[in-house]
């Protein structure tokens, strides 16, 4: 290996050796879940600055033959899958402690996940896209899983196992269409091979449109976007609330980094035949999302469902993308519109769900959304976290989530066709949302304390995490500027 | 006083009192309601600073005062731009006097979680001062959705026994018509910065976007946004659903500001926003609109007769009024529209003082129902005569506040529009039968056996109760005796507003 390869993949390596480090420590000093923390954090962080430096370095031309390539939109998603590594990580403890599930695996196997996250993130053939995805799903799955004796958890693990299966399959069969039809995996190839076909004016051959439509239903699968969502509620309702958490920002994230890649890159020359379905995938997954969570009593389900409504949004602006000329700065706007959203997404979705795991540090404590009631007078600062994170996703200013929705409604504004509509379905779907982010409000502030009321964890790694995930949600909503710029280098990366 | 981004610390001083208390100890009550009264004392004295220093102050080319500009989010061009003119030099200063007043009256009635409720009110405040005075479509977006959340938790928390109801209904109808006016603002800022080559530069600037010629299709839809947003605050019959309910179940202070303040932000975001940047559509939607107005003024009158609830009765009394308020505006015309900003402060003022002698009686005696009430005049004199001047200054007695925005909006109106303002003065008449009725209801004859049950507990104003109504009664009379102090500050910005208006079109039908 040369150099340069070296270099473009020192982070992704960077991060399976950190998974190593975590199961060697354990055999060191097994049992101590200090160090555990101190190397999962640590190393994330130190992640965190390699992927800042080697994206400084600036190496974007491609190695491994082209089927791996470091430029801004890498680096930005990394920088993204780090932090939410790290947050992860220390919102964790409180809850799989008391339950006796075992740290250091637990940390090691999330780590694995996100190196498979990395590694889409730098993809540049479609091969390798594909091995990134189940280097991404498959620990999913076992996190999913990680409370085995419990019924419920065994239940959305399954769930989640074979339709994510099942949906990598399908999504994997229409790779082999792409590859057969244009001859190369390189995403690079399959670009300018499609812009001939499209130059030319030909009718895409049917097996194109064939590999097309599966690969679109495979990731549709992975975003859990309607109507391809069915899995999410039972697998986000059984897993460790934690691991919840990181299922609703993690793989969505590296999904929707998949779908920059295949779609906005390689699939890029014939938007046209795939706009359409984006907008009304959109359409459908923001509405069905919010009218779902309208009806749930489980906070989990309720954010899962929510999460489905955000996917939605973040679909806006792939779609506000895709309605707009090649190399428009209204194409690029939605780029940036789907990182900005992904970033402010994680921030405050991943608190959100921080705050319901510290409300679970007991064994036994549901997740009703009763269990909230009168929080914020019997833990005032979780509660006015929790109703930060709440403004944030219903999308109330000078919050992340508000100025995240702008962001991709003003990218559809811009776009063509139908996609300028989808602005008016989205923020008429805000208002919907209202209705149930605010219904935990009520059982917060306006509802008694319940009189068997649990108390709420309140450990330094929770308390650092739930600081960083507010002041990462405030600073994104107050100024915006500090992420814009990124944002939209990244988007720069893709023509 | 050059150089003090006045604007600046009129808006944010709640903030800091907000954060002060926010980090105090919870049981420390009255040190944090002191200290709330404190910071809005002095974000009221700002704006006196600002009231006293308006006509000495250089205006830039639009009219506006004291303009601080810094970038925000350079990306999109969104600007912190704050700017004053005579329209919102009032408005503020309503704002700023209510606000402190609704605290002070907040000291008896609050006394469960003191510490949140300050926040609120102080986070409240910095909303809404910051409507009155964004210059920049974003951030008085922003400003006005953060006046959502503060007014939802008064409402919710602290309010009465349906108050979950109430403050629900209240958040979801105010969402959905400013969702769609966000929409509207970025829309009309992309149309702005395609016909300057993409560039998003003064892309949300208020005062380059006035006069901007946006399309008919684009006007249409946008003045139609925004609308709904601005209707649904004033309220405007048939969206003034929310209010009486909303009403009833605040608190004393939370009804003041509600009825003082944030009706406002409805009826100035017409003035300030539809006409100047939409005028074309403005003109189109009018007669629906002057229509709308009409029904609202009969309509909240002939329901605030039948009401049984003294704080109901207000509520209704308060969308009829709000439809003079919006009659004036869309009228096009000159006293109608000076009328109407009047209307609008002298509204505040008047059923703001309404609301906290509501708050009095319920003080004393934990009911509404004017069917109890009876006789108080013998029992609390001082309170008698207090509740017969702001009624009458309501009813649109001559010499009292309440008469010269009326007086001036009906006499718009016969100039653009005689039978509508024939039907307008029959309604007035209405205004005072139910008014007069109350008075009538709780005050004359034998005392009611209700409140013969209270014994004791019925006192006569208490010396804070005198110095909450103090400065608004003042303000009613001098007002009234001396319309000419208001109307010298907004006779420019509202005939910059209609020339904006006239300016495109040809002819319109009864113009002078």
């Amino acid at each position: 290996m040369t150099g340069p390869e070296l270099a473009a993949i020192a982070p992704f390596g960077y991060v399976v050796a950190l998974a190593v480090l975590v199961i060697l420590a354990d055999i060191v000093r097994p049992g101590d879940e200090r160090v555990t923390i101190v190397i999962g954090t640590v190393g994330t962080l130190v992640g965190l600055v390699l992927v800042v430096a080697v994206g400084l370095g600036g190496t974007v031309q491609p190695v491994f033959g082209g089927a791996y390539q470091l430029d801004p939109l890498t680096t930005f998603l990394d920088m993204l899958f780090l932090a939410i590594a790290f947050l992860t990580i220390l919102f964790s403890p409180d809850y799989l402690r008391p339950r006796h599930y075992p740290l250091p695996e637990y940390v090691a196997t999330l780590l694995f996940a996100i190196s498979g996250a990395m590694l889409i993130s730098a993809a540049r053939d479609l091969l390798v896209l594909f091995l990134g995805l189940e280097l991404l799903v498959l620990p999913g799955y076992m996190l999913v899983a990680y409370a085995k004796r419990d019924g419920l958890a065994t239940e959305g693990a399954i769930k989640y196992f074979l339709l994510g299966s099942f949906s990598s399959a399908i999504f994997l069969f229409g790779l082999a269409f792409t590859w057969g039809y244009t001859g190369t995996t390189s995403v690079a190839g399959v670009a300018s091979h499609l812009q001939q076909v499209v130059t030319s004016g030909q009718v895409p051959a049917a097996g194109l449109l064939m590999g097309l439509a599966l690969m679109t239903t495979g990731v549709a699968f992975k975003i859990a976007a309607v109507p391809f969502h069915y899995w999410t509620p039972d697998a986000y309702q059984g897993s460790p609330t934690p691991v919840t958490g990181y299922l609703s920002v993690g793989p969505k994230i590296a999904a929707f980094a998949l779908i920059l890649r295949l779609f906005a890159e390689a699939l890029a020359p014939m938007r046209a035949d795939w706009v359409g379905v984006v907008v009304v995938l959109a359409a459908l997954t923001m509405t069905l999302g919010n009218l779902v969570a309208l009806t749930q009593d489980n906070i989990k389900r309720m954010l899962a469902y929510s999460s489905i409504a955000h996917t939605g949004y973040i679909l806006v602006g792939l779609a506000a993308f895709a309605g707009a000329p090649a190399g428009s700065s209204a194409a690029s706007a939605g780029i940036a519109g789907v990182l900005f959203y992904s970033a402010a997404y994680t921030f405050m979705n991943l608190g959100a769900f921080a705050v319901v795991a510290a409300l679970q540090g007991r064994p036994g404590v549901t997740s009703q959304i009763a269990t909230f009631a009168g929080l914020g007078r019997r833990a005032p600062l979780a509660g006015a976290l929790m109703l930060l994170f709440l403004l944030s996703l219903t999308g109330i200013p000078p919050t992340a989530g508000f100025f995240a929705k702008a962001y991709v409604i003003e990218a559809a504004l811009q776009s063509g066709g139908l996609v300028p509509w989808l602005a008016v379905i989205a923020v008429v779907n805000a208002a919907m949302a209202a209705f149930y982010y605010l219904r935990v409000v009520v059982v917060m502030y306006m509802q008694e304390p319940a009189a068997d009321a649990q108390p709420v964890t309140d450990s330094r790694p929770m308390r650092l995490g739930l600081l960083i995930a507010a002041v990462a949600t405030v600073l994104i909503g107050l100024v915006p500027g500090l992420l814009i710029p990124m944002a939209q280098a990244a988007a720069a990366a893709i023509q | 006083m050059a150089g003090l981004p006045l604007l600046a610390l009129v808006v944010f001083s709640p903030l800091v009192g907000a954060l002060l208390i926010a980090f105090m100890p919870r049981d420390r009550v009255v040190l944090i309601r002191r200290l709330a009264l404190a910071t809005a004392l002095v974000s009221f004295g700002f704006s006196l600073l600002l009231l006293i220093g308006f006509n000495g102050a250089a205006s830039d080319a639009g009219g506006f005062r004291f303009v601080e500009t810094a970038t925000w989010v350079p990306a999109f061009g969104i600007q912190f731009k704050l700017g004053v003119d005579g329209i919102s030099l009032l408005l503020v200063v309503l704002t700023t006097l209510l606000t402190w007043i609704s605290i002070l009256a907040s000291f008896g009635p609050i006394r469960e979680r003191v510490k949140e409720y300050m926040i609120s009110f102080l986070i409240l405040e910095v909303g809404m001062l910051g409507v009155f005075l964004a210059l920049d479509l974003f951030l008085f977006y922003v400003f006005w959705e953060v006046v959502l959340v503060p007014m939802y938790l008064i409402i919710g928390i602290w309010g009465g026994p349906n108050r979950i109801y109430a403050t629900i209904k209240f958040v979801l109808y105010t969402l959905v018509g400013s969702l769609l006016m966000l929409v509207a603002i970025l829309a009309t800022a992309f149309a702005f910065a395609s016909a300057h080559g993409g560039d998003f530069t003064g892309a949300f600037d208020y005062e380059q976007l006035r006069g901007f010629p946006f399309t008919d299709v684009l006007q249409t839809g946008a003045f139609l946004a925004f609308f709904l947003a601005f209707a649904i605050k004033v309220p405007m019959v048939p969206f003034h659903t929310w209010l009486p309910d909303a009403h009833v179940e605040a608190p004393t202070a939370g009804s003041v500001i509600l009825a003082g303040v944030l009706l406002k932000l409805g009826a100035y975001g017409f003035i300030r926003f539809s006409l100047p940047l939409f005028p074309h559509a403005a003109q189109s939607f009018a007669v629906p609109i002057v229509v709308l107005s009409l029904i609202a003024i009969v309509y909240g009158a002939i329901v605030a007769l039948v009401q049984t609830d003294l704080k109901k009765l207000i509520a209704y009394s308060s969308v009829s009024h709000m439809g003079f308020v919006t009659l004036g505006i869309f009228i096009f015309q000159q006293q109608g529209l000076q009328g109407a900003v009047l209307q609008m402060v002298n509204h505040g003022l008047i059923t703001g003082a309404l609301f906290l002698l509501v708050g009095v009686i319920y003080e004393r005696g934990h009911d509404r129902t004017i069917a109890r009430m009876g006789g108080l005049a013998g029992a609390t004199p001082v309170y008698a005569v207090a509740f017969g001047f702001f009624m009458l200054a309501s009813v649109g007695l001559p010499g009292l506040a309440g008469f010269v925005g009326e007086f001036l909006v009906f006499q718009g109106s016969f100039v653009a529009w005689p039978l509508y303002a024939a039907i307008a003065v029959l309604v007035m008449t209405l205004g005072a039968a139910y008014l007069l009725w109350l008075y009538q209801r709780m005050f004359t004859g034998e005392l009611s056996d209700f409140f013969r049950g209270l014994g004791d507990h019925l006192t006569d104003l208490s010396p804070v109760e005198v110095m909450t109504l103090v400065p608004l009664g003042t303000l009613v009379l001098l007002l009234g005796l001396f319309p000419g102090l208001a109307l010298g500050v907004i006779q420019g910005p509202t005939d910059s507003v209609l020339n904006a208006v006239h300016g495109t079109v040809t002819a319109l039908a009864g113009t002078p």
